[in-house]
């Protein structure tokens, strides 16, 4: 499917599919045949001698206008002979949705099931399931003799509980109705009201990679294997494959607040401005690169580098019940500062690897120490720089690495697909 | 995972992009002396089209573009190429140049006696790898999606139903 906002024009492509002589071209040209002229382009086939589709029919219909958007479905057939299974696969390429013509005839069954299967590869190995894609089968020649009753065929052929119709394409009487019911299951795929949420919900829920940055969101996702009652999850962005739930980003939001809170009276629920969330939500986004990132490289800190990190923090308490006050009066546990460190430690080792003389950047002499004190001497309150010196090469350090992170980030979005849901944020 | 899936196989353009990419198809028409352009991708839906295109059956000639490259691409393989990039076909007049644009997109070019094949592959080099940078950076860029208007699913069917009358 093609959307251009530029030139305000939605384009589909619907492809009939199905085993030889069973009535696609038939389709199509009946079709061909009932549009108004001013909506018909050119009917296009590519046949051999035998009049057999040797590459495709194609038929551009023009829907006109539609709420401003130009509207184009382009019909596609397939060849049906075996001998052409990779022309076939060709034609599938980018369809957003597939019309499988069956011969209704009690001899042509093998072949009907041949096709099917024929299809179901094909379309695998674009990535789409046959029982997920749109699909409608049409229980074409209806009128024939030796056709089977449409239960038979439903339970010898239809496995994946596709929609149905019946037809007798050459009388053209079916052909439309199966058209506009194929039309109508990709147009609820476009589902225009909550992009980056799924119209129905995701089979599986998908939460954010961080692996224990909230634990309960990380519990939910356990709970959720078992069969959950159905909730729609809304994405507030979507990081190369991973998305970010918006119940996992207000969770986010929430510790982050917490850990950052200048004292230990934090508001139960901490409501955030649209400016701020957005800072959170770059926040978070640039976590999930670093984690997936790591990921990549194949970056594990051990649960020893997670734990010192800790307790480095845990020092700045003189006695284990300060830490743990300090952690209940913010509501939050140690789970959170495992998270917190186990982000540092990455940090730390990507880096490493990622910025070129590392070692030489975060070198600082005595003249880097002078010239910083000479730029931001008020800082220091107007001490000598003798009495502040440890203060100032602090001050570098943060400067430096605030710096180094920004590049680091910078490198890990320019290859990332970042994107971002405002309306769901 | 069924919607996300077919949501990232939409191919979607936003007028920033666009605005960049006719600029340099007009470009490329000047310097070249081509007749026209097409801008099709690989699924066969045309993007956009420069210079005397009204003779042609657009829609058309995407999908067959679309089709014959797809088709090249069997012969590659076969080769032990995974890809063709250029093909080039000659008429008594008139003539067409096609360009792989990326893995998304391809150029044709419909071009006469005005200039040559070695202009017409010269230029059509520097286009495509110019239209190979927009394509990257916007297939980067954080969107936000912009929904389709409310309704505009029903308002198809509609369509369809006034369109097929009996």
């Amino acid at each position: 499917m093609q959307i251009n906002y530029a030139k305000k024009e939605v384009s589909c492509k619907l492809v009939y599919y199905g085993p030889g002589m069973s009535g696609k071209t038939t389709n199509l040209e009946v079709i061909h045949q009932k549009v108004p002229e001013h909506s018909k382009g050119e009917m296009t086939s590519i046949a051999t001698e035998g009049d057999r589709t040797l590459f495709f029919d194609f038929l551009p219909l023009d829907l006109g206008q539609v709420r401003g958007m130009t509207t184009k479905f382009q019909l596609y057939t397939v060849p049906g002979q075996v001998y052409y299974s990779s022309t076939r696969k060709l034609v599938l390429q980018g369809a957003d949705g597939v019309i499988f013509v069956a011969d209704s005839q009690a001899e042509k069954l093998p072949e009907n099931i041949e096709s099917l299967k024929d299809l179901q590869t094909n379309l695998e190995e674009y990535g789409l399931k046959i029982d997920e894609i749109p699909l409608v089968i049409q229980w074409n020649k209806r009128d024939l003799p030796s056709a089977m009753v449409v239960e038979e065929l439903d339970k010898k052929v239809n496995w994946m509980n596709a929609s149905t119709t019946t037809a007798i394409a050459a009388t053209g009487e079916g052909v439309l109705g199966t058209l506009k019911l194929a039309a109508s299951l990709i147009l609820d795929r476009l589902n225009t009201k909550e992009p980056g949420a799924a119209a129905t919900p995701p089979r599986k829920a998908v939460s954010a990679p961080a692996p224990a940055e909230a634990p309960k969101a990380a519990d939910a996702a356990k709970t959720e294997e078992t069969p959950a009652p159905e909730k729609k999850e809304v994405y507030v962005a979507k990081i190369n494959s991973d998305q970010i739930s918006r119940q996992y980003f207000t969770q986010y939001c929430q510790i982050q607040y917490r850990l950052g809170a200048r004292n230990d009276d934090v508001e139960d629920f901490k409501k955030f401005t649209p400016e701020e969330k957005r800072k959170l939500l770059e926040m978070l986004i640039n976590h999930v690169l670093l984690l997936q990132d790591a990921k990549k490289r194949n970056i594990q800190p051990s649960k020893e580098e997670i734990e010192t990190q800790v307790q480095d923090f845990a020092k700045r308490f003189k006695a284990k019940a300060e830490l743990d006050g300090y952690l209940s009066r913010r509501k939050l546990s140690l789970d959170n500062l495992r998270n917190e460190a186990t982000k540092n430690v990455i940090i730390g080792k990507i880096i490493q690897q990622v910025i070129p003389n590392l070692g030489e950047r975060l070198k600082i002499t005595e003249g880097d120490v002078r010239d910083f004190y000479g730029e931001n001497a008020a800082k220091f309150g107007g001490k000598p720089i003798e009495n502040v010196k440890n203060e100032v090469i602090a001050a570098i350090k943060g400067a430096r690495k605030r710096a180094l992170l920004e590049e680091f980030f910078g490198k890990l979005r320019q290859q990332a697909a970042i994107q971002v849901f405002n309306e769901n944020i | 995972m069924k919607d996300e899936q077919l949501r990232e196989r939409r191919l979607v353009y936003y007028k920033d992009d666009f605005d960049q990419i006719e600029k340099l198809l007009d470009e490329f028409l000047k310097l070249s002396n081509a007749r026209c352009i097409f801008l099709i991708d690989k699924e066969g839906h045309l993007i956009t089209q420069k210079g005397v295109t009204q003779t042609f059956n657009s829609s058309t000639l995407s999908a067959l573009v679309a089709g014959a490259f797809a088709a090249t691409k069997e012969m590659a393989r076969i080769l032990g190429e995974t890809e063709f990039s250029v093909m080039f076909h000659q008429g008594k007049k008139d003539h067409i140049h096609l360009s792989l644009v990326g893995d998304r997109a391809i150029t044709a070019t419909v071009f006469d006696e005005k200039t040559t094949v070695g202009m017409v592959n010269l230029y059509a080099k520097e286009l495509t790898s110019k239209l190979e940078k927009i394509f990257e950076i916007a297939s980067k860029r954080v969107v936000q999606e912009q929904p389709l208007e409310t309704g505009y699913s029903d308002s198809v069917r509609d369509r369809l139903d006034d369109m097929f009358k009996d």
